[in-house]
């Protein structure tokens, strides 16, 4: 009977002077057994990992959730006229596990969620709290991390508790290369700055994309206290034509009038799409000096352009377009123009019941299917 | 002369089946890579991001859901409802009736209460005609429309219906049958919204198999590997194709197709490359394939992105008869493929889809199983001449073996050190150990059928409507 060590000598001896492809076969059939058992261990690890976080955390949001409703939230003597800051019972969050990291970044969560969900004097005890424990340290520690991730995370726990972070340390990260970093900067110099919270407009060199513009838009329209800007500073001076789609959309949600000259000055810009966007705008608007500048132009522009003063002309539904809309549903060869007009003529049924009628009753078999469908009220579109 | 000769072909077909093999293992691992750190990116991306803002704003993309269906009566109602839970501020739904044989149409028109309207339908691709259009006259299903259509034997043809009536820039596509998750649209909807220069096409996400999984009103409730043992060797091969396959793909843009369960498309580039393909039994791979061209020969600088979280669930075939029907339709529609844009092919012009994607599929795609049935009838061969030498040969069988249990193994891993979608240790050691069995009772079915697939393309066997005789997911959630 053979030793082991002979046994593997033996072997290796074999491996030794194998063709090269069954050493290689060899090697590798031995890194995909480890990879595979390292793969299983990993699944294991991982979810034994997951299972006690979550078991952890079980037994902390209650304590935490108890503590904050008791002594903050119901707490009445906290909603007097004292100032607040001396008046928060800080000393009852003094206990052992929340000298621990993890337990700390889980009640900065819990805190966070509190505050989305209540407002006024319960909203600025809980970032009265927040700093008094010193939590506000670890976020700002967290802002100066260099990982992207933690710095994101860190604005979001500033944001969320009111924390002014410096211009010079915000800005820069308002124009990082890293997009999500970039946004979540972008989102909270609009929330903490207290003068120019629009500020960064004026230095983004990259791209806002069309997520971000939703971002921004969600906290722009749901911040009480931003100062709305006019949005034609941008529009007519920023060479960042997404900065100015967006500035448009803005000047549509805010009905911002005074913007409306630097919008009509941007129907003569050679990007269509952006030409576009402004045609829209002023439709929204509903700006009826401006229709027989579109008029004029209509001839001359590219389909998507075309359809958008269509539209304009039926959410101005001023009367005066009905015989160039006529003309458009009549004539036109394209069936999408065809039907814009169509529904702008409907738009404008009030100055043009009798043309319609007369268009139901005359029209081709495609064009009456056309207008009625843009009259059926179940089809929307 | 004979010997030597012989001697020197085996020597070929030995060297080009290693090389062959080497540089297939090796992209393996490159997409073991790659998708490892695309899905971590992902994770991590999504840790920052509330996908819910979507929700109340006015700017997010319209998006309409199209959903075609072929006798699909025992579902229909259920699969819609569960159409009508997904979240998201601007989308309509479009079920297209391909001519059902059955009353699925009638089901429709009474649970919905729809009415025929005067629908102006704008043929942009050529399709069989449309016989009416339903919108329900109950607002609460203001969001559904009902083409019916008369039959065009194919998936393709209904579809291509649906993008016709579709009124938003973006449609999703997906089967009647499959499940989604609410948040589909909205996940769909983000690459294309966060892309800052490419424009994307197409987005794609993860599929599973819903066949052992809990459903409450059309939502999926619980997440659960199936119990049978075929339906299960699917979903590990989904989650191997999904989450290492083509995340590892996206992460270089070269995403070779977006499954046609579901699947996000730009309509405007759709429709400009002729929609679907009626003809194609691999329809979905046939539209990528000519929306990537007609993206290339007019120099728009496009993307592909896949999601690797799991938004829909799909009944995965139970009996080997479905299954093989459905692969060989999928071979059949992979060779008409390379048949039809084989000029593309190492065509520089096509940029990485001519030079990566096309060769790709061509080498590891469509010839793997001529390869493997070549090598198969080879060793045979070999083996009753006495050719062979077993201890080098079982070696070689053992390395084949172990590297893909390891392949299939790490994208096990990469699903559940992201989503950790199983909630029992049980389940996923079932997972686990489905890999152990695949190559000798799940693979060779999968070679087979693709090669009846090829056959049945080069012999231009009729072929229809791949109906997949379903369960249904109602009884399924009743039974639990």
């Amino acid at each position: 009977m053979k030793t082991i060590p002979a046994f593997i000598s033996a072997t290796v001896d074999q491996f030794r002077y194998a063709p090269l492809v069954i050493q290689i076969a060899v090697i590798f059939t031995a890194v995909a057994v480890s990879m595979t058992a390292i793969a299983y261990i990993s699944i294991l690890l991982n979810r034994y990992r997951s299972h006690r976080r979550e078991k952890k955390l079980a037994a902390l949001h209650p304590l935490i959730d108890e503590l904050l409703t008791e002594h903050i939230l119901m707490n009445e003597e906290l909603y007097t006229d004292e100032p607040v800051e001396a008046t928060v019972p800080v000393g009852v969050f003094d206990k052992p596990i929340f000298e621990k990291k993890w337990a700390r970044q889980v009640l900065i969560q819990r805190l966070m969620q509190y505050r989305d969900n209540v407002q006024g004097a319960m909203g600025d005890q809980l970032r009265s709290l927040y700093i008094q424990l010193g939590l506000d340290k670890d976020s700002l520690k967290k802002l100066k991390s260099s990982r992207w991730d933690h710095k994101i995370q860190a604005l979001g726990e500033l944001t969320n508790m009111d924390i002014p972070i410096a211009d010079v340390i915000i800005l820069p990260l308002t124009n990082s290369r890293n997009r999500e970093l970039r946004a979540t900067a972008r989102h909270a110099y609009i929330k903490l700055s207290k003068n120019e919270p629009f500020k960064f407009f004026d230095v983004a060199t990259e791209p806002l994309l069309l997520w971000d513009q939703v971002e921004l838009f969600r906290i722009i329209s749901t911040t009480d206290r931003i100062s709305i800007p006019n949005f034609a500073q941008w529009i007519t001076y920023s060479s960042n034509k997404s900065i100015i789609a967006f500035c448009l959309k803005l000047v549509e949600h805010y009905q911002q009038l005074s913007a409306v000259p630097a919008v009509v000055k941007l129907l003569d810009t050679r990007d269509h799409y952006l030409r576009a966007n402004a045609i829209n705008c002023l439709g929204k608007l509903r700006i009826e000096s401006v229709e027989d500048k579109l008029m004029s132009m209509y001839d001359s522009q590219p389909h998507h352009c075309r359809t958008e003063i269509l539209k304009a002309f039926g959410r101005i539904s001023s009367g005066k377009q009905v015989d160039f809309l006529r003309q458009e549903f009549l004539h036109s060869s394209d069936f999408e123009i065809r039907k814009h007009a169509a529904k702008s003529l409907i738009n404008n049924q009030w100055a043009a019941s009798s043309l319609i009628q007369e268009l139901v009753d005359t029209a081709t078999r495609e064009n009456k299917l056309i207008l009625k469908h843009c009259m059926n009220p179940l089809i929307k579109f | 002369m004979d010997s030597t000769f012989w001697e020197m072909l085996r020597n070929i077909f030995e060297a080009g089946t290693f090389i062959y093999g080497a540089v297939l293992l090796g992209t393996y691992a490159l997409l073991a890579l790659f998708s490892i750190i695309a899905v971590r990116s992902y994770a991590k991306k999504g840790e920052s991001q509330q996908v819910d803002i979507l929700l109340k704003s006015p700017l997010a993309p319209g998006i309409t859901v199209l959903a075609p269906a072929y006798n699909e009566g025992l579902t229909i109602i259920y699969n819609v409802r569960s159409l009508m839970t997904l979240v998201y501020p601007r989308y309509e739904i479009i079920v297209i009736n391909d001519g059902s044989t059955d009353n699925s149409l009638e089901q429709l028109i009474e649970a919905f209460e729809l009415v025929p309207v005067d629908f102006a339908y704008n043929v942009k691709i050529p399709t069989q005609p449309v016989r009416k259009i339903y919108k329900s006259s109950n607002p609460a299903y203001a969001l559904l429309t009902v083409i019916d259509k008369v039959n065009g034997k194919s998936k393709a043809d209904a579809v291509n219906a649906g993008i016709n009536a579709a009124s938003y820039d973006y449609f999703v596509c997906t089967d009647v049958d499959c499940i989604l998750h609410e948040h589909t649209l909205m996940e769909l909807i983000k690459p294309v919204m966060q892309e800052p220069h490419k424009r994307v096409i197409a987005t794609g996400a993860t599929l599973r198999i819903a066949n052992s999984c809990e459903f409450d009103e059309g939502v999926m409730t619980r997440m659960r590997p199936p119990r049978q043992l075929l339906p299960r060797f699917q979903e590990v091969e989904y989650i191997r194709a999904f989450v290492l396959g083509k995340m590892g793909w996206s992460l270089i843009n070269c995403v070779p197709n977006v499954s046609g369960g579901l699947g996000l498309f730009d309509k405007e580039v759709a429709i400009r490359s002729g929609g679907y393909d009626f003809s194609s039994f691999g329809e979905d791979m046939e539209l990528m394939t000519r929306m990537c061209r007609y993206a290339s020969d007019n120099k728009i600088d496009y993307a592909i992105r896949y999601v690797p979280r799991t938004l829909c669930w799909t009944e995965a075939p139970v009996t080997v008869r479905i299954f093989g029907r459905q692969r060989t339709r999928w071979a059949r529609g992979l060779a008409q493929l390379m048949h039809a844009h084989f000029s593309m092919f190492l065509n520089p012009g096509y940029g990485r889809m001519g030079m990566i994607i096309f060769p790709y599929n061509f080498f590891f795609e469509l010839l793997a199983p001529l390869v493997e049935a070549i090598g198969i009838i080879f060793y045979i061969t070999g083996a009753v001449l006495g050719l062979i030498n077993w201890p080098t040969a079982l070696l070689l069988l053992l390395f084949i073996y172990t590297y893909s249990v390891m392949i299939t193994t790490l994208a096990i891993l990469w699903d559940q050190l992201t989503f950790r979608y199983y909630k029992s240790w049980r389940e996923v050691i079932y997972l686990c150990a489905t890999p152990l069995m695949e190559m000798f009772i799940y693979h060779p079915l999968i070679v087979f059928f693709s090669l009846r697939g090829y056959f049945h393309f080069l012999t231009g066997k009729k072929s229809s409507w791949g109906n997949m005789q379903r369960r249904g997911f109602k009884q399924q959630a009743t039974a639990h």
